[in-house]
């Protein structure tokens, strides 16, 4: 699929918790939020979203709970605990410096060096 | 926080497992099914659907696997998942498993039954109250006498006690026999006189009655007696009234006033203890090492402190005493150690020799796991496509193999119980009651625990192997290949090696075997050295009381010899102080040697000193080397005259015949008369552990009359049948003396090598263990190999290749492990022999023709390991080699 970027692992946790502070989402509907956060540019493995939200609950950044989806079947729900919340917010600076100081090494033209 | 919420999240998951593997299933078709509903909003047909939500979702297997890895806890729980399968594999494997544990069993149980007498022997001799606080303290004289022959002179002794700088507290002790009742009914029993504090220093208390209260060792006070529960059983039948029974020891009345516990038997096992009450003549003596001395360590004495203190101490006795205590030096040993000497070179043999047994079964096992693991490679293959990490599978494989280890521990344990038992009761009792600690050999906690360790380290040794080995499995070839799987050339140089190390272990096992065996049996010719067949021996000792003085003991023996020999089918009766075989140390003495005199009080030459009757030598049929016997004209009238070994021959005058030389017993200034060297004797091994040339001096009995002697009669037929009369004849004489020991020196020098057969018939065991597991190793890999082979053999002989040329190749294969095991195993089986040879009292030695042999042997058993697959191969129909696989 052209124009889509393969993600590294630990970037799917951070994504997971992006997706879900915007409200409980169950498995499925956290991988359409991510896509559609992201307008459709990452590709995830949907079988692989699941041990990374097993990580998360150990590590007690999300909180599972049982409920029923929009098409009337259940499914489990991940919320963002205020552990994750922090992390979110903590990883989503972190991230951006990282961006921000790459692009601008990137961004370098020869007369500014 | 994060901490608590992954145990939060570990507990949870071990205790709603199934619960949670519930959840997570329904979790990934919830997914699926929520895709597939969008697919088919989008317009698919549902079936197509669901499978292309299923596709897209990736490898469900895996992703549940990768789930409970994150969950936490995940080993926990898929151990016992594992040790379920384990336990399924076992039964369904069942040939195989009970081969392993047999072959572990083996292994285990050997180092369990040695670790139960090293437990015992060297470990717990004794069970006293901080042991490694006592020690045994003796004057040594330059010339160490042998453990038994460790003494301290009384005032020496009593100094020693009043020191108070290493000691808190310091007994003294003498083992004495004694003469037990009155009349007719006398009868002999062997008991210790001691300080009163003696049961204090080894704290133990009586189970009735009291101690000694210090008053008691004067003398005139000390007619009261402690004894054995052995002797309350035996001659009392446990009598609740025993205290306060008067019992007549030596002609004089004791009363007894305490019985001990069952398994108290210090110094020996002996039946009654009395006060040491010593004049203030024999507390003043210097000049007799006659005390045996036991001391605690005060608290943070270290034992090897000990030496350097005692040095000094005896330098200031030195000094202070010259004429008496020149060239004495104080010496401590724990009392643990005290039988080191015997048990440690003989004991550590052992346990090293199972320990090989053991290492040689886990060899043979680790080469039918992984022959086994060639099967199961697609299994493997087929588990790591599925998703299992390299972690779960060496979690798997070590599973099972602790589960065989454990299984093999467990039989090992039930079968100790009996093969300890077996050991115990092995040797006879005569000989073992003087080893303290052989009754307690016994599968205690200690062997338990020592026995689970070994079983548990040898399923996690042998688990981690096969781990290793099976690491490398690949993926993509296994799961393609049709046949049974195939054998990487390192994994068949991996077995290789382990059939050579199998055979290098078997090697060093069977030389080791073969050496002690041939010890043995050259111990029993050297005793036959002296011929000990039909000889009766028994030991008489006459009381001070009614033999005070030397003519009435000399007249006693001459009288009981010479009727003693004048009975029908007796040939020879004489006397001797210390017969052959009697598992005691010989007295020594130091000696001068007319014209050569010792510098120092210290450096005076010595040798073992035995008090016979002329006929002596014929009665043990030694022979004459040069001079004369000793004869019946050597009388107290006579010029004093000895004879002497070889071994002192060679000694003192090397190359020249010391007949007709003069020496004197004692040190350089003893008033004892000058006597001539009338002739030497052959030479005679005292005990097994004695070297043959130890220099020894044989006085006339006629000139130097002794208390205790120990009577032999050469008879011609079986000496048993001669006791009652011997004893009719002793009682003619004189009603009141108590015959000891009577039995034949044959019986006598069977008991004495009691220990030295049973380490041979255990090596030998172990060696016979070695050399089955190796040949089904090398049998194993060479049957395989040929196996592995079949389709290029077919193909050879297809080909119009020599049956003769094809079994030179495998049988070559088959001399090449084993050449190579011999190779390694030599240098290593010479080096253990070498030190063998110098721990074990000279028994062993080295023999070229064992090695020699045993590599004879093991190569012939590689070449029939060979032979049996070489020549299934060469029938096999080349159209269904070639078919095979």
């Amino acid at each position: 699929m052209a124009g889509q970027a393969q993600i590294l692992p630990g970037n799917l946790d951070l994504l997971i918790l992006k997706a879900v502070s915007l409200g409980p989402l169950h498995g499925y509907g956290i991988l359409l939020r991510i896509e559609q956060i992201s307008r459709g540019a990452l590709l995830i493995e949907q079988g692989a979203l699941y041990p990374a939200l097993f990580r998360l609950v150990r590590q007690g950044l999300l909180k599972p709970s049982w409920g029923t989806s929009d098409n009337n079947r259940r499914a489990k729900f991940y919320e963002l605990t205020p552990a994750g919340r922090k992390r979110l917010h903590q990883e989503a600076a972190d991230w951006n410096r990282l961006v921000a100081a790459i692009a601008l090494a990137l961004g370098a033209e020869a007369e500014e060096v | 926080m994060r901490f608590v919420a992954s145990l939060r999240s570990l507990a949870s998951s071990l205790l709603h497992r199934s619960q949670i593997e519930g959840d997570l299933d329904e979790e990934l078709r919830a997914h699926i099914a929520n895709r597939a509903d969008d697919l088919e909003r989008s317009g698919l047909p549902r079936t197509e659907a669901e499978r292309r939500a299923r596709i897209e979702f990736g490898g469900q297997e895996r992703y549940k696997e990768e789930c409970r890895e994150e969950r936490g806890g995940v080993w926990l729980a898929s151990l016992w998942t594992d040790v379920r399968f384990g336990l399924r594999m076992l039964s369904k494997s069942r040939g195989f498993s009970v081969v392993a544990v047999i072959t572990l069993a083996l292994g285990i149980g050997a180092n369990a039954a040695i670790f139960s007498m090293v437990n015992a022997l060297l470990l717990h001799p004794y069970h006293f109250r901080d042991l490694d606080a006592l020690v045994r303290v003796w004057e040594d004289r330059g010339i160490d006498e042998g453990y038994d022959a460790r003494y301290v002179a009384p005032a020496d002794a009593k100094e020693l006690s009043t020191h108070g700088e290493l000691f808190e507290s310091i007994a003294t002790y003498e083992i004495r026999s004694f003469s037990l009742g009155a009349g007719s009914e006398i009868q002999p029993a062997l008991g210790c006189r001691v300080t009163a504090n003696f049961f204090d220093v080894l704290s133990v208390s009586p189970t009735a009655g009291r101690l000694f209260s210090p008053g008691e060792e004067q003398p005139g006070d000390d007619q009261v007696a402690i004894v054995s529960d052995g002797f309350w059983k035996r001659r009392y039948a446990a009598d609740p009234h025993l205290l306060g029974e008067k019992i007549s020891l030596n002609g004089r009345m004791y009363s007894i006033v305490g019985i001990m516990p069952k398994d108290f038997d210090y110094p020996v096992p002996v039946e009654l203890w009395v006060p040491l009450a010593l004049t203030p003549e024999e507390q003043a003596d210097r000049t007799q090492l006659s005390l045996q001395v036991l001391g605690r360590l005060k608290d943070g004495v270290m034992p090897d402190q000990t030496g350097a203190a005692l040095a000094n101490f005896s330098r200031r006795l030195e000094q202070d005493y010259p004429k008496t205590n020149a060239g004495r030096t104080m010496k401590a040993l724990q009392l643990r150690k005290e039988l080191y000497v015997f048990t440690l070179p003989l004991f550590l043999l052992l346990q090293a020799a199972a320990g090989f047994v053991l290492l040689l079964a886990c060899a043979n096992l680790a080469n039918l796991v992984f022959a086994r693991m060639i099967g199961r490679q697609r299994e493997i293959a087929l588990r790591t496509t599925l998703g299992a990490g390299r972690g779960r599978l060496g979690q798997l494989f070590l599973s099972e193999m602790l589960l065989y280890a454990i299984a093999a521990g467990i039989v090992a344990i039930t079968a100790s119980f009996a093969s300890v038992k077996m050991l115990r009761t092995s040797i006879p009792a005569g000989w073992t009651k003087w080893v303290p600690g052989w009754n307690g050999i016994r599968v205690d906690g200690n062997v338990l625990a020592f026995t689970i360790a070994v079983a548990l380290g040898t399923g996690l040794v042998l688990g981690l192997a096969t781990v290793l080995h099976a690491s490398h499995v690949e993926l993509n070839n296994t799961l393609k290949e049709t046949g049974a799987g195939s054998v990487t050339p390192a994994k068949r140089r991996v077995r290789s090696a382990l059939v050579i190390a199998q055979v290098m272990f078997a090697f060093v096992l069977l030389v080791c075997a073969g050496l002690t065996i041939q010890g043995f049996v050259r111990l029993a010719d050297i005793y036959r050295g002296f011929q000990p067949a039909s000889v009766l021996r028994l030991e008489i000792s006459l009381p001070e009381k009614t033999y005070p003085e030397t003519v009435k003991i000399t007249n006693f023996y001459q009288q009981l010899v010479r009727d003693a020999a004048s009975l029908p089918g007796v040939q020879h009766a004489s006397l001797i102080t210390n017969a052959p075989a009697s598992n005691v140390d010989n007295e020594t003495t130091f000696f001068n040697i007319e014209g050569q005199p010792a510098l120092k009080a210290g450096e005076a030459p010595s040798a073992d000193l035995q008090i016979a009757t002329p006929d002596f030598f014929a009665t043990l049929k030694i022979s004459l080397i040069s001079g004369r016997f000793l004869s019946e004209a050597d009388n107290i009238d006579a010029a004093r005259v000895v004879v002497i070994s070889p071994g002192m021959a060679q000694r003192f005058w090397p190359g020249d015949d010391p007949v007709g030389h003069r020496i004197k017993l004692g040190t350089a200034n003893s008033v004892e008369p000058w006597v001539t060297i009338a002739g030497v004797v052959g030479d005679v091994r005292q005990n097994w552990w004695n070297p043959t040339t130890r220099p020894v001096i044989y006085k006339p009995f006629a000139q130097s009359a002794q208390r205790s002697m120990t009577l032999l009669m050469r008879t011609q037929t079986n000496p048993a049948s001669y006791v009652s009369a011997i004893r009719e004849v002793s009682r003619q004489i004189d009603p009141g003396i108590a015959l000891r020991g009577v039995a034949t020196l044959e019986e006598e020098v069977n008991d004495s090598i009691a220990i030295i057969r049973i380490m041979g018939i255990l090596m030998g065991i172990f060696g016979l263990v070695a050399l089955v597991l190796s040949s089904i190793g090398v049998y194993g890999v060479l049957s395989e190999s040929v196996a592995q082979r079949t389709r290029e053999i077919g193909i050879r002989l297809a080909l119009g290749a020599e049956t003769p040329a094809l079994m030179k190749l495998i049988l070559g294969h088959a001399l090449k492990l084993t050449a190579i095991g011999l190779a390694i195993a030599l240098p290593v089986s010479l080096t253990i022999s070498r030190a063998m040879t110098s721990l074990i009292f000279g028994v062993v030695s080295m023999n070229a023709t064992i090695f020699a042999a045993f590599a004879a042997v093991l190569l012939l058993v590689g070449l029939g390991a060979g032979y049996l697959p070489a020549r299934r191969a060469m029938n096999v129909d080349p159209m269904v080699a070639l078919r095979y696989e």
